[in-house]
């Protein structure tokens, strides 16, 4: 691995000034599960690492009722699937985290650091987009915040700006009515997804109130089905307008070919996928 | 860049090395160290022969910077085994044919102790989760988890077989 200056700041300002300072050529270590190897490969330039680790604080996970759940930077991916808050209060994003295989992988890396990747195939960024989670972002200019689909911009690309830092993530509490799911096709457990679909839905006596229908590895990020949303909402929700919001959604996909599948292929699933998801997210929704 | 010397805890010794910050925990074990019971598989954190215990938590030592962890307590497979005596795990890794080129043995071993030491009494499904990080090209994995689960009944009786 080529040479850098290595900092570790004990406060977020510190972080932010080291960014600044030091630009695109910047890197933030928090788990390092997806930037040590890729600095190795040199994929990219870093002449300055941030590692954030012992900031105190980072690693919080809370919850309450009104507020719902809020985690720091470098809250673990185990810590997040072991915390009781998540499992029972937001099941999607559960088992987006729970069903990665790397124990390892898990007990490093962090939800954060999986969103900063930037990549379409993030399984926790598929389920957050779901939940309609927002970021916290510290910066040279203040704090900010931002929706979680408005940050991720473009493949392997999001609205961080120069000496930016997301803080944390916040995820609001899932209402009454609500009921979200989780589901994603892979070619072994240890793989990354070659389509994700994640749902969070809230009726009332089986009218749609509200839908959030996000899809991963289906275009250049993770992105919501808007349409198939607009398709869902205020209609009864019958086993019809379910199957043709899920044909919608399969129109929404701006897949590729690689070696994980046909787009074809990812485009039919999407429709058999989210139709799934709505389904057990409405029975999740009825209690 | 600096080059730093610190005090590192290896296998409940303290050693005063030599580290630039440009160095992954498992070039720094097997180059400064020569402890090369963590292996160098794939280098991009998938295979999980690289993993140690760090604070008694796996992690891919190829993905993790020395000086990053130059204050926590690093296990590394030497340092596993007590006076001469194997861990159950290593004893029972052997008495199951749970090695056969043993590249991905270090790893496997320390990521079933940290598991065994959260969950001494685990299922041969939890198993199964716990080593999802540690690919075997050799086993078919069903003599690795034979093994966990009979170390895991071992150190239930007090340790020693």
């Amino acid at each position: 691995m080529k040479a850098f200056e290595y900092f570790e700041p004990k406060t977020v300002a510190e972080a932010t000034k080291h960014l600044s300072d030091y630009g695109e050529t910047a890197r933030i270590l928090a788990g390092g599960v997806d930037l040590i190897p890729r600095m190795r490969k040199e994929e990219f330039k870093a002449d300055c690492v941030v590692n954030i680790q012992r900031i105190p604080g980072l690693d919080r996970i809370d919850y309450n009722g009104s507020i719902g759940l809020q985690f720091g930077a470098m809250a673990t991916l185990h810590a997040l699937e072991t915390s009781r808050q998540v499992r029972k209060g937001y099941p999607a994003f559960y088992q987006a985290v729970r069903q990665i295989a790397s124990v390892q992988a898990k007990y490093m890396g962090t939800a954060v650091g999986n969103l900063c990747v930037g990549t379409p195939a993030s399984d926790v960024a598929t389920a957050l987009y779901a939940l309609g989670a927002v970021l916290s972002i510290s910066g040279p200019e203040g704090d900010r915040t931002e929706a979680i689909d408005q940050f991720c911009t473009d493949y392997r690309c999001t609205s961080l700006r120069r000496g930016e830092v997301v803080a944390g993530v916040s995820v609001p509490p899932m209402k009454a009515g609500e009921g979200c799911a989780f589901a994603n096709l892979v070619r072994s457990r240890a793989d990354i997804a070659k389509l994700t679909v994640a749902v969070s839905i809230t009726a009332e006596k089986d009218v749609c109130r509200d839908v959030r229908i996000a899809i991963g590895s289906a275009a250049p990020t993770v992105f919501r089905a808007s349409k198939a949303e607009d398709a869902l909402m205020g209609r009864a929700l019958k086993a019809q307008t379910i199957d043709e919001a899920a044909e919608i959604a399969s129109g929404e996909t701006r897949p590729i070919t690689d070696l994980r599948s046909t787009a074809e292929y990812r485009k039919e699933m999407t429709r058999v996928l989210v139709r799934r998801a709505l389904e057990k997210a409405l029975a999740a929704a009825k209690g | 860049m600096k080059k730093e010397i610190v005090g590192f805890s290896i296998n409940g010794q303290l050693r005063d090395v030599i580290i630039t910050p440009n160095m992954t925990l498992a070039e720094f074990l097997r180059e400064q160290l020569d402890l090369t019971g963590a292996k160098k598989g794939c280098e991009v954190g998938e295979c999980g022969s690289c993993t140690v215990l760090v604070d008694g938590k796996p992690v891919l030592s190829c993905s993790t910077l020395a000086i990053a962890v130059r204050d926590k307590a690093i296990l590394t497979i030497e340092g596993l085994a007590q006076g001469g005596q194997l861990h159950p795990l290593q004893q029972a890794f052997i008495d199951h044919g749970a090695i056969q080129c043993g590249f991905c043995t270090p790893g496997t071993i320390l990521t079933a102790k940290a598991t065994l030491d959260e969950n001494p009494k685990p299922t041969r499904e939890d198993v199964k989760e716990a080593l999802g990080g540690n690919l075997c090209r050799c086993t078919g994995y069903v003599k690795i988890i034979d093994a966990v689960m009979a170390a895991a009944e071992t150190m239930r009786q007090g340790g020693v077989k």
